[in-house]
């Protein structure tokens, strides 16, 4: 179980005609991934996703709020105490390409971190090649063909799961994908989600799944939570498909509008917003956060922010003063 | 629509009358020397783009839908070149045997090409109202007003700032607003066929979904014959007409888009199709398409490039898919597969129809 609650994070911008100012990564956010849990989290570029991501995986500090893996409150710990219970949180980024050592055969790559572990748990050096075979073949490779082969000659989607088997070595209780099939082949890509399907369901391997594609976030967990983020705030979350179906906020409906919808097969939603992005940099800080790109804003949301507020009792809430459900998610015909 | 800036060449007026050109691909092969041997990475293409519509050519990486593009602009580099067939467009003639030159004024001009990364297209040393004005110049435009109150009009028309995107440097514009620039530098001469590579790759959804409002919106205003590269079906389903997909350097289907998508009828359509999440339905209802796709050593040489991966072909074994590569077959009207086993049902069908 790892628990997030009131997270902040904040970077100071680089240049500026009045010099630097700081901007708000993370407003306060409170997550929960439960074991061999997908928790997903969605939002545009630069809403913070990433950054939420580099934490978990000990890459990024925080500001303020606290950090939970199994009970143990991670900002309350020693940095020398604090980085095993890190290295069991492994993150997977979308270029798998930069991720490896191109002067390192797949053999080099996996053979140090399972040597450590070895160490770690006195198992014999032998160990180290069988498990190297193990994580493999649970990835779906062939280790004769990927074991003594530098990363340029294999393809992406084989690239993508020698970083996910490394990511194995360690035995890992969560995987943070961040993006991890947005560079793969489209025919490949299944592939790949698949397979964190599977390390969910058979070694209980908690999934952060961090994209801008909400189809693929709920094809690795249709049955686990979604949180929206918008410029550093959760303004909606719930159980994956009850969000998809029934989203109240209209940010959540504005990126859901955004999926293409499959003419011939499908129905765009009957309330279908059209979107847009900001064209300006200029962004209002006080108010609702989304305000200035609202399709249905009203006074209140310039004055006050909205906090999450639960929708009934079934976990589902959000942080709007106008809640209105929108079937803006595309429809099969027939 | 008014006469604007590049319509003082000679080369322009032909095609500017009446809006986008058709465009007629026949039998194209592109092969790449390498190592001393001629390896195709198109072959025996035959497309056609009619004039006004949109078309989206959709493939994975090395499909060869990237050179098929190239080609179409007369710049496929060394070591590939064009060994066999024609590229036939409206007002500018084949572009396969036009001379160097006459292909140079074409583009920009004619043929309206918005490159994959808008950002690395961008020159990031000089402002966007710089780069114009280099484009004036290497296009011989004189009159350098009109060419900017066309390009302001352009931005307007995408929803931007247009003095501030002039007075802009690349770093400083959103990804959305590179591609928008983009846009408007391949139509600012006014050209009729616009050719966009991968033009959402890299762009958050909304982004991409107004990028594509903004290739239909400019595509129905302007008349333009509108070629939209992608690995994404998505973006086909959402943007164009028709559709064409590409695999191993072969053209595997073509036809009107709905179509395509309801009833996709080569393996790898289908395939494709299944392996894409949706937002409804059991999410167990996508499945992966088993193996890889070719790379240009590995197709193969002799048979259909796709049968290593194709469910027909491990089911039914037909000695024609080893022996010949599948030409394309008319069904259904305006449709074309190349795929042994839907010509020899179709076959088939038609002989019990006609009995």
């Amino acid at each position: 179980m790892i628990e997030g609650s009131g997270i902040e994070k904040s970077f100071r911008s680089r240049g500026g005609v009045l010099g630097a100012r700081r901007v708000q990564a993370l407003r306060g956010v409170d997550f929960a991934i439960p074991k061999g849990g997908a928790v997903s989290f969605i939002g545009e570029s630069g809403c913070g996703k990433t950054t939420l991501g580099r934490i978990l995986a000990g890459l990024e500090t925080f500001d303020a709020g606290r950090l939970v893996v199994d009970g143990e409150d991670l900002s309350a710990l020693k940095p020398k105490r604090r980085e095993p219970v890190f290295r069991r949180i492994q993150l997977i980024h979308q270029d798998p390409y930069s991720a490896l050592n191109p002067t390192a055969t797949v053999e080099m790559t996996l053979r140090d971190p399972l040597s450590l572990r070895a160490r770690q748990t006195d198992r014999p050096h032998s160990w180290v090649s069988s498990r190297a075979t193990e994580v493999l073949e649970m990835v779906g490779l062939d280790p004769g063909y990927v074991l003594p082969r530098y990363p340029h000659q294999l393809s992406g989607g084989m690239r993508q799961r020698v970083v996910i088997a490394r990511a194995l070595t360690v035995d890992p209780e969560a995987l943070v994908a961040d993006e991890a099939v947005s560079m793969i082949d489209v025919s490949l890509r299944l592939g790949i989600l698949d397979l964190l399907r599977r390390l969910r369901s058979e070694l209980g391997v908690s999934i952060l799944f961090i994209t801008h594609d909400v189809a693929t976030a709920r094809y690795v967990g249709a049955d686990g939570e979604l949180y929206v983020i918008y410029r550093g705030q959760i303004i909606e979350h719930g159980a994956t498909d009850k969000v998809i179906a029934n989203p109240v906020h209209p940010y959540t409906q504005c990126l859901l509008s955004a999926i293409p919808v499959m003419h011939g097969l499908e129905e765009p939603g009957v309330d279908r917003l059209e979107p847009t992005e900001p064209l300006s940099e200029l962004q209002a800080e006080g108010g609702c956060l989304f305000a200035s790109r609202c399709p249905f804003v009203a006074e209140r949301c310039r004055a006050e922010r909205p906090q999450l507020m639960p929708v009934g009792d079934s976990g589902h809430e959000h942080a709007c003063f106008f809640p209105e459900v929108r079937r803006v998610v595309a429809t099969p015909i027939g | 629509m008014t006469m604007t800036a590049g319509s003082g060449d000679p080369l322009v007026t032909a095609a500017v009358v009446g809006g986008g050109p058709s465009v007629q691909i026949r039998d194209l092969t592109v092969a790449y020397r390498i190592a001393g041997r001629d390896m195709a990475a198109v072959a025996g293409i035959d497309l056609e783009l009619p004039p006004g519509s949109i078309t989206g050519l959709v493939g994975e990486s090395g499909s060869g839908k990237s050179t098929l593009a190239l080609a179409l602009l007369g710049a496929v580099q060394k070591p590939g070149r064009i060994t066999t067939g024609s590229i036939e467009i409206d007002g500018v003639g084949d572009v396969v045997t036009l001379a160097p030159k006459a292909v140079r004024k074409a583009r920009g001009a004619q043929i309206g090409y918005v490159f994959q990364a808008a950002q690395n297209s961008l020159n990031p040393l000089k402002t966007v109202g710089r780069q114009l004005l280099d484009l004036a110049k290497s296009h011989d435009v004189d009159d350098k007003q009109s060419l900017v109150r066309q390009a302001k009009s352009l931005l307007e028309r995408m929803g931007l700032d247009a003095g501030r995107m002039l007075d802009a440097y690349q770093h400083e514009l959103s990804g959305g607003m590179r591609q928008r620039v983009g846009i408007m530098f391949a139509l600012v001469l006014n050209a009729h066929l616009l050719v966009l590579d991968e033009p959402t790759t890299a762009l958050d959804m909304i982004s991409q979904a107004n990028i594509l409002s903004i290739i239909r919106d400019v595509s129905t205003d302007r008349a333009l014959t509108t070629l939209v590269v992608t690995h994404d079906i998505g973006v086909v389903a959402e943007v164009s007409e028709r559709i064409a997909v590409m695999y191993g350097g072969r053209l595997v289907e073509q036809g009107p888009t709905t179509q395509v998508l309801r009833d996709p009828k080569h393996p790898y359509t289908r395939g494709l199709i299944r392996a894409i999440p949706r937002l409804h339905g059991d999410p167990a209802l996508a499945q992966a398409l088993p193996g890889r796709p070719p790379t240009l050593g590995t197709t193969p040489e002799t048979g259909c490039v796709f049968r290593e991966r194709c469910d027909v072909f491990a089911r039914l074994q037909l000695p024609a898919c080893v022996e010949t590569d599948p030409r394309p077959t008319p069904i259904d009207g305006d449709r074309l597969v190349s795929c042994h086993a839907v010509a020899s049902e179709h076959q088939q069908a038609d002989r019990e129809a006609r009995a």
